[in-house]
């Protein structure tokens, strides 16, 4: 055997017990839960899942809810961290050490005790209703919890503090002599901003952009409890569905059907990668 | 002479109470001055002043007779080469180069016209489409003082910039840099902790201790007649012997010096080791033995240790110390020395 075959196998080895794992954890249950999909009442193979997903009003209703709450929330989520992390890093003083220290908080409260406290909080006859009657005679408030506003006040509460810390990180790595000399050849904030702290930073923004995406498309804690009853996110019809319904196949088609929303934004966060590679190596 | 360059009174003392007190310093149109001191003894917070990197507690600083202490560093005149290349690393070496431009509102054609002289002056033509990371340490630096030189600036500072450089690239550079200097003929302050690399490119020298200067002087000037102890320390190479003042004069043991600065008490004798010389164990000056005989290309230097008194150097021609072997008894005695007072 060749010193090159006997390296190549060597690899291989080594990728055998991580590939296995992604076959048995990930590969498999997709597979069967694409076979379950597709699969009628009877157990005979149709489209009618699908057809059902697209075509009942009510499923169609949940789709374009999950996506709206998903967009707003990665879109404010994004420029509240960014907007923080960029404070935090070209400032100083008393208000960037309090942010710096309780920014990481939601992260140490569990997500069903949040919930509950937004319900508190925000929910009819909630402190903030009553804050706001007693102090300013504010007599109604629009409705937030079981409704869009709650789900992504939610959102931002459970995304801000890790998306904050990654778009931290990726700024404290610009260092303040690139800066230095883009001011000192004569640019001004803005441009400095646009051209070189967001340009150097894109690439973390995307990954930032891609597990909140995930995260929020995917939830379920929030919507569940604190989401209205129709239009429900995905992942919450998901349940009822498998649950309350006992229809295991057309769960099945909204799991896979998620799943492919999530997939098209991984193949456009490796599609980016790979391009800022190319455009380095080349 | 016009005067490109002045800082007056300038102070800047940080927190930690390191900084710099009192600095004055004009600089001619052409000028290439170096702030030369150890780490820590302010020579860049000078620099960082005059770019407007820092602001002064007090003092001003004036380009052409202006101040520019009220204006931010991209309002200043000025242009930085930093220690590290600094180059910007997701653009272009042309977009690097043309940023400022840009930012100037040059015509294309004019920029384009701009960018391919300055890559030809720092002899790297041809490298616009070139990414920093696919340059070089010494090629990237090129490209920073290039982008630097775009911009005409009034004042060129440098800080450090060939420091990261190995000693071969550096002696390049430093070449090259008065090349460019004598081409453009602009006025640089260059900070260094090098002495070496100071004598070698500078026009005058400034010598910072501790936040003050201790020295403005030209290379030659600075080299023979260091004004202070600490200068004399600090560059080259420099022996030190006890001495103490009788009658007017600088005795060390039974030889006398002159003490044209009429000091009084113990003081410190410096002498360059290429003043040192050697002498048969029976005629005049110190008695010492020869330690080491080592031969450094063109000249050689000789250790020797005095009878009950410091070890000190000799720079010799090598054709002089063929001779010589370790364990010879000598007689040493100074062409030139310096004294200050002992500390």
């Amino acid at each position: 055997m060749s010193k090159q075959v006997k390296m190549g196998m060597l690899g291989l080895a080594l990728v055998i017990p991580s590939f296995l794992v992604l076959f048995v954890i990930v590969v498999i249950p997709i597979v069967i839960s694409l076979l379950e999909s597709f699969k009628d009442k009877n157990g005979r193979y149709s489209f009618v899942n699908y057809e059902h997903l697209f075509t009942d009003k009510l499923m169609r209703s949940n789709i374009i809810f999950t996506l709206e709450v998903t967009i707003v929330s990665v879109v404010l989520v994004l420029i509240i961290s960014y907007a923080l992390a960029v404070y935090m890093r070209f400032n100083n003083g008393v208000a960037v050490r309090w942010i710096r220290r309780t920014y990481m908080i939601p992260i140490f409260i569990p997500s069903v005790i949040a919930t509950y406290g937004l319900i508190q909080l925000l929910g009819n006859h909630g402190w903030l209703a009553r804050i706001l009657l007693q102090a300013f005679s504010v007599e109604s408030m629009p409705r937030i919890i079981f409704d869009k506003k709650g789900i992504i006040i939610a959102q931002l509460w459970f995304n801000i503090p890790f998306t904050t810390m990654l778009l931290g990180s990726a700024l404290s790595a610009v260092p303040n002599s690139v800066i230095e000399s883009a001011k000192d050849v004569g640019a001004g904030f803005l441009r400095i901003f646009f051209k070189l702290i967001l340009p150097l930073t894109f690439k973390t923004l995307l990954v930032a952009v891609t597990f909140v995406f995930m995260g929020v498309i995917g939830s379920f804690t929030a919507p569940f409890l604190i989401g209205p009853n129709a239009p429900q996110m995905l992942g919450v019809s998901m349940e009822q569905v498998f649950g309350v319904f006992q229809d295991k196949q057309m769960a099945a088609a909204i799991a896979f059907f998620t799943f492919l929303l999530c997939s098209f934004m991984g193949y456009f966060y490796i599609q980016n990668m790979i391009k800022e590679e190319r455009s380095r190596s080349a | 002479m016009d005067i490109q360059l002045s800082i007056q009174r300038l102070t800047k003392r940080y927190k930690t109470g390191e900084g710099v007190s009192d600095i004055s310093l004009d600089v001619r149109k052409g000028e290439l001055v170096t702030l030369l001191g150890p780490s820590g003894c302010g020579k860049t917070t000078v620099l960082r002043s005059i770019g407007g990197f820092l602001e002064p507690d007090s003092g001003d600083i004036l380009i052409e007779g202006k101040s520019v202490l009220k204006l931010p560093p991209e309002k200043r005149p000025t242009s930085m080469v930093f220690q590290s290349y600094n180059l910007w690393p997701h653009m272009t070496v042309f977009e690097n180069l043309a940023f400022g431009l840009k930012i100037r509102k040059t015509p294309k054609a004019e920029m384009r016209q701009a960018i391919e002289e300055a890559l030809q002056l720092v002899r790297l033509p041809g490298a616009e489409k070139k990414y920093p990371s696919e340059l070089s340490g010494g090629q990237q630096q090129r490209v920073a003082v290039a982008r630097s030189l775009l911009l005409k600036p009034a004042v060129l500072l440098l800080d450090e910039p060939f420091s990261a450089l190995d000693a071969k690239l550096r002696h390049e550079m430093r070449e090259e840099l008065r090349e460019i200097q004598a081409n453009t003929g602009l006025t640089m302050v260059f900070v260094t902790h090098d002495q070496e690399e100071a004598l070698s490119i500078s026009d005058r020298i400034v010598v910072m201790n501790q936040g003050r200067m201790e020295q403005i002087a030209s290379p030659q000037h600075i080299y023979d007649e260091p004004n202070t102890l600490f200068v004399a320390q600090f560059i080259g190479k420099m022996n030190f012997l006890k001495g103490v003042v009788d009658a007017g004069q600088v005795r060390l043991d039974d030889m006398l010096l002159p003490n044209p600065k009429g000091l009084a008490g113990n003081v410190s004798l410096a002498v360059r080791p290429e003043d040192v010389m050697l002498h048969e164990a029976e005629g005049q000056g110190l008695a010492g033995t020869i330690k080491q005989v080592m031969i450094l290309g063109h000249y050689a230097e000789v250790s020797v240790d005095l009878q009950g008194r410091e070890t000190i150097r000799a720079f010799r021609p090598r054709d002089q110390v063929k001779h010589l072997h370790p364990g010879q008894e000598v007689k040493v005695t100074f062409g030139k020395s310096i004294a200050y007072p002992e500390q």
